[in-house]
């Protein structure tokens, strides 16, 4: 099976990541979008690995792991915190929001 | 085969080991100093860094523009002219926007969430303003931000790039969301930023992986080198090279994916705004540059419509928008737009004049912005209710802005003149700064853009100068009922960094031949 | 010959038939008698609660601790490369590696002295 064909999936995952961030309106499925793309990526950068015979793209995609999984970290935390000022029923509470 | 350990250049990795290391130390005292002993902790820690890092950038540049620089880590981190030049701009800028940060003016309070994780309106929170805490966490999350952006302007491969980008963005994202007031906006502005921000670098690195796959190195250099030799693969190298220059377009703000510049602007708390316009602009426009003229020049046929394209419409649009805001903010916003447009149009130049031309018109911009923002977070809102007349948040409307130059001449006077600054107008930095910029893309060959460039200047002064006329010649606006506005007094730091940042406008305004000359020198990338 | 991987094609495919096939039947041929007993949820003996504890909330420590975990999980790939080339590497590596693990244990301090492991 050709190397060629990972890079095909890979693209086609990374399309469908953007596809996903850029339609839908969903917070958190934006989110999935982005990771959907950075694991795309992965896969790209291991197959172009293979094909040149040296690690470096091994050694990236150790890198995006990390990276993804921090922002994956950052983004919920934003996430929740909007979640429950949003539900807060005290929105209004003019002390605090009115400038 | 053994492994042989990489040479660790301990002098020239020592600001940014600084910078990071006092971000670590910092998270540690948040952890184990008596909550009373924070402030000034974490403040002494970060300015006695910064100044360290400054010193150390300072004493290492005769050695690096006389050797051209050095490459260390296996090409990983290539400290050049442009990168050290770009390093001692940030750290200069960072001091100034710190300060900012650290100000309580005479309210009591710092612009940040006393507990950014408590619900909005809630007891806790009621609870932790009435006891006085404050959010010190901003200070470590600004020296790692800061960790990122002297990292990425020396990144010679992809992966730094990469994990640069990610590290100066990351504690933005933070950052954004701990306004003191406003908190939903605030945190809105943050989510939208760190959507669209992870959007961008999940581009940029989809780009960096066709890069890898055109050429089968991370190293910039080495695919540069590639791409003369390697043929039927143009797809993998022009793709991967738009999606890397998309993600950093991204960072600069630059047309059409500004999106998320005026809001988060917006949300964010002002001295974050003022912190993140200046260092985020020059930070990624280092980048830029680097992989422009790197990996760029036997490309410049191919990538010159898109950077054109770019250049053009990021200048337009950032006037144009700009021309109809009423926000004070937000207009800050866009004319920060406008500005990363002409600062392209010196990218473009391709030219070593160019280069050097950059290097001045972000030091220009920057002292200019964190200037302005630093003025923006005094003017505030008040009520006036039955309990006598509280100070809310900033003014924001520039309806509020009528008669400040009446009652606050000098701060007014300071505003105007960064004003005057980013509109371009001589004896101010910013019109050192346009024209060196005109006159190197001119020499590089690309008149229309430095004739769009001229005109969408021209147009500039007119929003800028309609804010100057509010201030001065507009009379005051009545009190409508109680609400009403006011200048608070600084704590100290906020006038000191206006005082600078004026100082520094007028001094490069007037005589920017030393700077300029110096930045001359730092012109010559490492492949 | 064909591909190796063909057979696993295969087996793929008898298992699937065989998932889809058993619920497929009992679906259609299973009888179908509902009392109240049957619907309950089953809870060991223990009346069920209508709703979760809390009107459907569950407490944010929870997210604590997914972040917690994600965070500590991954930073375990570093490692990996350490592991496998552990004499090669030798003392330079040692060093790197401790260095990056007294680095990341930072942020649990903090998490620590903040409360972020008191359950309760």
């Amino acid at each position: 099976m050709s190397l060629t064909n990972y890079l095909v999936l890979s693209t086609l995952l990374f399309t469908i990541g953007t596809m996903a961030v850029l339609l839908r309106r969903n917070g958190i499925i934006v989110f999935m979008g982005v990771e959907l793309m950075l694991n795309a990526t992965n896969l790209a950068l291991v197959t172009f690995s293979r094909m040149h015979g040296n690690l470096d793209g091994q050694v990236f995609a150790f890198f995006v792991m990390v990276v993804a999984a921090a922002e994956v970290v950052i983004g919920l935390a934003i996430i929740v915190a909007i979640f429950r000022t949003r539900r807060s029923a005290s929105v209004d509470d003019v002390n605090l929001l009115r400038n | 085969m053994s492994y042989a350990a990489p040479h660790i250049g301990w002098l020239q990795i020592a600001p940014l080991a600084i910078v990071l290391g006092t971000g670590l130390v910092g998270v540690l005292v948040e952890a184990f100093v008596p909550r009373r002993a924070r402030r000034t902790t974490q403040l002494v820690l970060v300015f006695a860094a910064l100044v360290a890092a400054l010193l150390l950038i300072v004493a290492q540049w005769r050695d690096t523009m006389a050797s051209g620089g050095v490459s260390l880590f296996g090409g990983s981190y290539l400290l050049d002219g442009p990168a050290l030049a770009i390093q001692g701009t940030l750290v200069v800028l960072s001091i100034l926007a710190v300060a900012v940060f650290a100000d309580r003016t005479s309210v009591g309070q710092d612009a940040f969430a006393p507990a950014a994780a408590a619900v909005p309106g809630s007891d806790y929170e009621e609870l932790a303003r009435r006891k006085g805490l404050e959010q010190t966490e901003v200070y470590p999350l600004a020296m790692f931000g800061l960790g990122g952006m002297l990292l990425i302007v020396a990144a010679g491969d992809l992966l730094t790039l990469f994990v640069a980008l990610e590290a100066l963005s990351m504690p933005l994202y933070v950052l954004t969301g701990l306004a003191r007031r406003r908190r939903l906006l605030s945190q809105e502005a943050s989510l939208k930023y760190l959507l669209l921000g992870s959007f961008a670098s999940a581009l940029l690195l989809f780009g960096a992986a066709l890069l890898y796959g055109f050429s089968g190195s991370l190293h910039l250099g080495e695919i540069a080198a590639a791409t003369g030799t390697i043929a039927g693969l143009e797809g993998l190298l022009l793709g991967g090279m738009t999606l890397l220059l998309i993600g950093l377009f991204f960072k600069v703000g630059a047309v059409p994916f500004h999106a998320w510049t005026p809001d988060v602007y917006v949300g964010a708390p002002t001295p974050v705004t003022g912190f993140m316009a200046a260092t985020t602009k020059i930070a990624a426009f280092g980048a830029m540059v680097r992989v422009v003229y790197v990996v760029g020049p036997s490309l410049q046929w191919d990538l010159e419509p898109m950077l054109w394209t770019v250049a053009i419409l990021t200048m337009v649009v950032g006037t144009v928008v700009a021309l109809v805001q009423t926000d004070v903010k937000r207009m800050l916003a866009y004319s920060s737009i406008a500005h990363a447009g002409f600062v392209l149009v010196g990218v473009l130049a391709f030219s070593t004049e160019g280069i050097a031309s950059v290097l001045f018109y972000l030091v220009v911009y920057g002292l200019a912005t964190i200037g302005a923002f630093a003025v923006v977070t005094l003017v505030r809102q008040t009520r006036t209710g039955a309990e006598g007349t509280v100070i809310l948040g900033e003014a924001t409307h520039l309806a509020q802005w009528a008669g400040l130059g009446r009652r606050s001449p000098w701060l007014a006077g300071a505003l105007s003149l960064f004003l005057l600054s980013f509109a371009g107008i001589p004896l101010t930095a910013g019109f050192a700064g346009k024209f060196t910029v005109f006159t190197a893309a001119a020499d590089g060959g690309a008149v229309p853009l430095v004739v769009v460039g001229v005109i969408a200047s021209a147009a500039a002064v007119f929003f800028y100068v309609r804010l100057i006329v509010l201030m001065y010649f507009t009379p005051e606006r009545e009190e409508e009922g109680e609400e009403g506005v006011t200048v608070v007094t600084s704590s100290g730091f906020t006038t000191v960094v206006i005082a600078v940042a004026a100082i520094g406008t007028v001094l490069l305004g007037v005589l920017p031949g030393p700077l300029l000359e110096l930045l001359g020198q730092a012109v010559k990338f490492l492949p | 010959m064909t591909n190796p991987y063909v057979p696993i094609l295969i087996l793929g495919g008898v298992a699937l038939v065989l998932a889809l096939g058993g619920l497929g039947a009992s679906a259609i041929i299973g009888p179908k008698r509902y009392n109240r007993a049957k619907l309950d949820a089953y809870e060991c003996g223990i009346e069920p609660t209508p709703h979760a504890v809390g009107g459907g909330r569950f407490p944010i420590k929870y997210y604590l601790v997914a972040m917690t975990f994600i965070v500590f999980d991954i930073e375990v790939v570093f490692l990996y490369q350490w592991a496998v080339n552990f004499s090669e590497l030798a003392l330079f590596g040692f060093v790197a590696t401790m260095l990056f693990l007294v680095v990341i244990t930072v942020p649990y301090l903090y998490e620590w002295r903040r409360g972020g492991f008191e359950w309760a």
